[in-house]
């Protein structure tokens, strides 16, 4: 059976859009309470405080949950992945517009609503800070008094204590001699970009449940990490893991929002309070304040020769983290790292700094991080390319990394072909047909980029496959399914090894009291990881199975094969897979267990230098190419062809792939023409689907297609990399390079909404558009 | 969200003796896009929502009217506008501007009358409405009373309708023949936003000047509202592109932009003139069928 590099149709689709598939969103327990969060009105405050008797007069209303209540509890209710600085409700004060200060608690989810609003807090107002640049400084109003980085990641142990300052991590990379670098460069450039905070917007908001079961609690939540929230939910409570039940559904949009601890804590501590199930569920408008992408500035410098190479490159990039750190600052570090882009660049100095401000958290979301440097270094790339002479094209050609040769961070890059996408999209981009930039109002350009993410690194994936008495099949594993098609990828590689069709194996739901341990479903990490496990696990039961049919066969293990749920002897001997369980347990019943694990080879970078022999399991690499129409009078851009193009190992199902890498883009069109979260005093202005636009159909480009390239991992599953980030990576500096094409203006800052785009043109014709 | 109350009247008698003009908590709920959208937002917390569900079939559909005209009944969702064939062939201005206003989901369940009741200064059909000098019937208690469109808009989400007044029916004139329409939406955002800035052009020619002319503006200005400055610029004129052009300049200097998330205010001046110019432009190839 081949079922790797078929386009098999997703196990669930058939469910889904008949309306039976399970989320969390429409789970409803007997007795159970709803939660309301009352959310802080100021961004930065001290609790005078906080009066719930009005609350509680109201008919209906259980309790009110305050930091007292929950400190009764957990005595240390700090939390997070990269530090322990959220607490469950906010202690002591208050850090950004919209953090959860009480829950109130109630029969009907519309009295909690109004128990919420009844809540009085008093405030001690706080001076606020939320630009990323001005947080960074010295004499900024201080947002943590102390640094407290989590246990878990021992490279940030050294941040520990530290206090007076808002940066909670600076990491950087230095390769070669960046002074020497541009001494001998014939040219330099030097830019700052910016990209504004944009949120995930998933359809489902977050949800979680929880109910007290015995001496254990069962958690339903809508999550992409179930079984981080079990380790953390225990730490915090003081118990055993075993004791934390979490279980997942089919998540209705994950994009990163659904990570870590998001509602989790916060229901575990209040059904324990109450002794009943707790359901908390946000509001579309709830998500702004919950997490949000990292806004950005880049500045970044480069050293070219007069023969069109570039010999030195500086960058320097702030992240605006908000108010608590999430996982921003593994973004900052390891998605920083490559901020010098694909380049084979002999002298290189990187600086990150993951800085706290008065706005709501920021986090993971679909490219942790990539696709705000590659705004920059590939908006300058093109820049540097025009100012030399030489083709966008061409002079990436002379600059990418090739197999071989050392990254930025010392690792030499392996089973990855830039060339090779690059040769796709100057196909699929027609590149060397003469363009028509036209002469009137509608000028028209074309663009494109590459970008190019590290994995995360180091994570494990486990899997455990099961064969049943009759012969069926499940597969137990941690990957949630929120849209990307992963139980079909996994069944996938099931069948392959076993020759079971995927149609026909269960894939068991996430349930950290089932499915083994996962870090995540994050970074494109699944197919990579949880995909060799799950190879792993399948193979385990493949030995099995083979041992017993050699044995009842009277045959050598080497001559059999297992297809169409059989084993076959090459001698033609046969036995199904029914018969080999009969023959395993004298019944027909029991269950072949077969495990495996995965964890990639990874060496800590040196923290001075940030130089290491082995910093990712695999590089990712997307390429973009745009062309686009501009409405000079109006500022309002149109992409009249996106392509979009990624080295993928191997796809394992083709039409995913497709859909990833096209979903994608689409997404970051959005973020690159339009979205943007817009702040008052830390207040989001737009925080509603109706003022914060996301792209419809008809925002879709005319002309939009995707394309890959099949360059085997030595160490994927089947060769296979992770595919469901890298169609964000380039579409923005594509999209601004085709700007750039058509009308040679710079904007510096995501979005190019027309009117910035307008200003742009206007001030490059010196008539620039006055401010009233 | 409190407790409130919903009734669901059968007729439009019934249906205005549950209103009440000293309770702004008690109002008509039509589609309910825009007042579902203020409730979540808790700008409106309802004591008494009236349902005009049931009132449907009075208030429902297009027909011909005494005066060759078209009368809506307010319940006329925008869908079912977008479809008409009656509007299409008199209204074209119309029907063209329904299929980019929100998008599917939203036209299959808002009305006409919600639409105008509103006061949303963002809106697409009020300023083609303004320009098509369209008139709203209002019953109460109290009796019926007609107002003109340009009257309708007062303020800031307010219009001159009372709160014991329902809309019953919108009635627009026939219009003369060979008339020259055409409405510019620039959307800033995605591409079924609301307006950043709407344009409504309608104007007649007699020989080779402009003889009667009208100019409206939507989601630039506090309210919705007729350019008179720019109108005058177009009659006694030749429709050439100088003309138009010089009007656009009137219009975007006539008006006070109110910045919003879709633009700043010297933005929208801009988009003004830019959409004015573009729109009298467009409306010259129109028109011409009806002749
Ligand atoms: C996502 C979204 C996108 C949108 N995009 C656009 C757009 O691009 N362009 C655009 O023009 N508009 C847009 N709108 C606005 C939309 O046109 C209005 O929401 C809709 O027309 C209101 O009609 P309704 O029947 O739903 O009114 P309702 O919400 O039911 O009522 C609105 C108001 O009118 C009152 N009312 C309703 N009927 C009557 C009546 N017969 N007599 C007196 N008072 C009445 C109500 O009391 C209430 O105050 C959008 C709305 C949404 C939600």
């Amino acid at each position: 059976m081949r079922s790797i590099g078929q386009s098999v149709p997703r196990l669930e689709g058939h469910a889904k859009v008949t309306g039976s598939v399970e989320y969390i969103h429409h789970l409803r327990l007997p007795g159970m309470l709803y939660g309301k969060i009352h959310r802080s009105a100021l961004a930065h405050a001290r609790i005078v405080s906080i009066d719930a008797s009005a609350a509680l007069a109201l008919d209906g209303v259980h309790a009110v949950i305050t930091i007292q209540d929950v400190l009764s509890l957990v005595p240390n209710p700090y939390y997070g992945p990269a530090f322990h600085d959220q607490p469950i409700l906010a202690h002591g004060k208050v850090r950004h517009v919209g953090e959860p200060v009480a829950v109130a608690l109630a029969v009907d989810p519309h009295i909690a609503e109004q128990a919420a609003d009844l809540i009085h807090v008093e405030y001690e107002p706080l001076d606020a800070v939320f630009d990323e640049i001005e947080a960074a400084r010295p004499d900024a109003p201080i947002i943590h008094d102390v640094l407290k980085p989590a246990g878990m990641f021992t490279d940030l142990k050294h941040l520990g204590g530290r206090s007076g300052t808002n940066v909670a991590l600076d990491a950087r990379v230095r390769r070669g001699d960046i002074a020497k670098g541009f001494a001998e460069a014939d040219r330099i450039f030097e830019h700052t970009f910016r990209t504004g905070k944009v949120i995930h917007a998933t359809f489902e908001p977050m949800v979680s449940l929880a109910e007290k079961q015995g001496d254990g609690i069962t958690i339903h939540t809508a999550s992409q990490s179930p079984s981080f929230v079990r380790a953390e939910v225990s730490r915090l409570l003081g118990w055993a893991e075993n004791r934390v039940r979490v279980r997942t559904a089919f998540l209705g949009g994950g994009f990163g929002a659904k990570l870590y601890i998001k509602l989790e804590a916060l229901v575990a501590v209040c059904a324990l309070l109450t002794g009943k199930p707790v359901r908390i569920g946000l509001s579309m408008d709830e998500q702004f304040y919950t997490i949000t992408k990292h806004g950005a500035t880049v500045r970044i410098k480069t050293g070219v020769t007069d023969d069109g190479r570039m010999i030195a490159r500086e960058v320097e990039t702030y992240w605006n983290g908000g108010a608590y750190a999430d996982i921003g600052p593994r973004v900052t570090q390891k998605s920083g790292f490559t901020a010098a882009g694909p380049y084979d660049i002999e002298h290189v100095a990187l600086d990150n700094y993951a800085v706290y401000t008065n706005h709501p958290p920021a986090g993971a979301l679909r490219g942790f991080g990539i696709s705000q440097l590659v705004w920059a270094y590939e908006r300058q790339a093109d820049i540097i390319a025009r100012e030399m002479g030489i083709d966008p094209l061409a002079f990436r050609r002379k600059n990418v990394l090739r197999e071989g040769r050392p990254h930025a961070t010392g690792t030499v890059v392996t089973d990855m072909e830039i060339d090779a996408v690059l040769d796709l999209l100057e196909k699929r981009m027609d590149w060397r047909r003469p363009f028509d930039r036209g002469t009137g109002v509608i000028r028209r350009g074309r663009g494109l980029a590459i970008g190019l993410k590290a994995c995360i690194s180091p994570t494990t994936s486990v899997a455990t496959v099961l064969l049943y008495g009759d012969g069926s099949c499940a597969l137990h594993c941690g990957t949630v399914d929120m849209g990307q098609a992963s139980d079909t990828a996994m069944a996938q590689i099931v069948s392959e090894v076993l020759g079971i069709q995927t149609q026909s194996i269960r894939v068991v739901r996430p349930d950290t009291d089932v499915t083994p341990y996962d870090m995540a479903t994050l970074g494109s990490r699944s197919t990579f990881h949880m995909g060799n496990a799950v190879r792993a696990a399948a193979e385990d039961v493949l030995a099995q199975v083979f041992h017993i049919a050699a044995t009842s066969l009277d045959t050598e293990v080497s001559s059999l094969e297992c297809v169409d749920a059989e084993v076959v002897s090459s001698r033609g001997a046969r036995m199904t897979l029914r018969e080999i369980m009969l023959a395993r347990f004298a019944m027909q019943a029991g269950t072949i267990v077969g495990t495996g694990s995965f964890a990639p080879h990874y060496k800590k970078p040196d923290p001075a230098t940030g130089q290491s022999p082995d910093v990712t399991p695999f590089w990712m690499l997307g390429g973009a190419g745009a062309e686009i129409e501009v409405d000079t009078e109006t500022g309002r851009i149109e992409v009249t062809k996106l392509v979009n193009v990624a080295d993928v190992g191997r796809a394992l199902n083709p039409a995913s792939v497709d859909r990833q890498l096209t979903g994608a883009a689409i997404m970051q069109v959005g973020f690159t023409l339009f979205e943007e979260m817009v702040f008052s005093d830390g207040q989001v202005v737009n925080a509603s689907l109706a003022d914060y636009k996301i792209p419809g159909f008809l925002d879709v480009p005319r002309d939009i297609s995707a394309g890959y390239v099949e360059v085997p991992h030595r160490n994927g599953p089947y060769g296979a990399k992770g595919v469901g980030e890298t169609g964000v990576f380039s579409p923005s500096p594509a999209i601004a390079n085709a700007l750039y094409d058509a009308l040679g203006v710079i904007v510096h800052d995501l979005p190019l909404t027309p009117e910035r785009v307008l200003r742009a043109i206007r001030q490059a014709e010196n008539r620039p558009l006055g401010d009233e | 969200m409190k407790n409130f109350e919903l009734v669901e009247p059968a007729t439009i008698d019934e249906a205005v003796a549950l209103l009440d003009p000293d309770d702004a908590g008690v109002r008509a709920i039509a589609g309910g896009t825009a007042l579902m959208l203020m409730m979540k937002a808790r700008l409106f917390e309802p004591v008494r929502l009236v349902s005009l569900r049931r009132v449907n079939g009075a208030l429902r559909g297009v027909r011909e009217n005494a005066g060759g005209g078209l009368t809506v009944g307010a319940m006329t969702t925008l869908t079912e506008l977008e479809r008409s064939p009656k509007i299409a062939a008199a209204l074209p201005v119309m029907s063209r501007a329904l299929h980019t206003l929100s998008n599917v989901r939203i036209r299959n369940v808002a009305t006409l009358g919600g639409h105008l009741a509103h006061g949303d200064p963002h809106m697409d059909l009020p300023p083609i409405l303004l320009t098509l000098g369209a008139r709203v019937r209002a019953v109460s208690r109290r009796g019926e009373r007609w107002i003109d469109i340009a009257d309708l808009f007062v303020g800031y989400y307010q219009v001159a309708v009372a709160r014991d007044e329902l809309i019953t029916e919108i009635d627009v004139p026939a219009q003369p023949a060979g008339v020259h329409t055409w409405y510019a939406k620039f959307a800033a955002l995605s591409a079924d936003d609301w307006p950043s800035v709407g344009v409504a052009v309608w104007y007649r020619t007699d020989g080779e000047r402009i003889a009667e002319a009208r100019v409206a503006v939507s989601a630039a200005t506090e309210m919705p509202l007729r350019l008179a400055g720019a109108e005058r610029a177009l009659v006694g004129n030749a429709p050439t592109p100088q003309t138009f052009a010089a009007a656009a300049d009137v219009a975007a200097e006539a008006i006070e932009p109110v910045a919003d998330i879709r633009g700043t205010a010297a933005y929208k001046r801009e988009m003004v003139r830019v959409h004015t110019r573009r729109a009298l432009a467009q409306a010259l190839h129109t028109g011409r069928a009806a002749r």
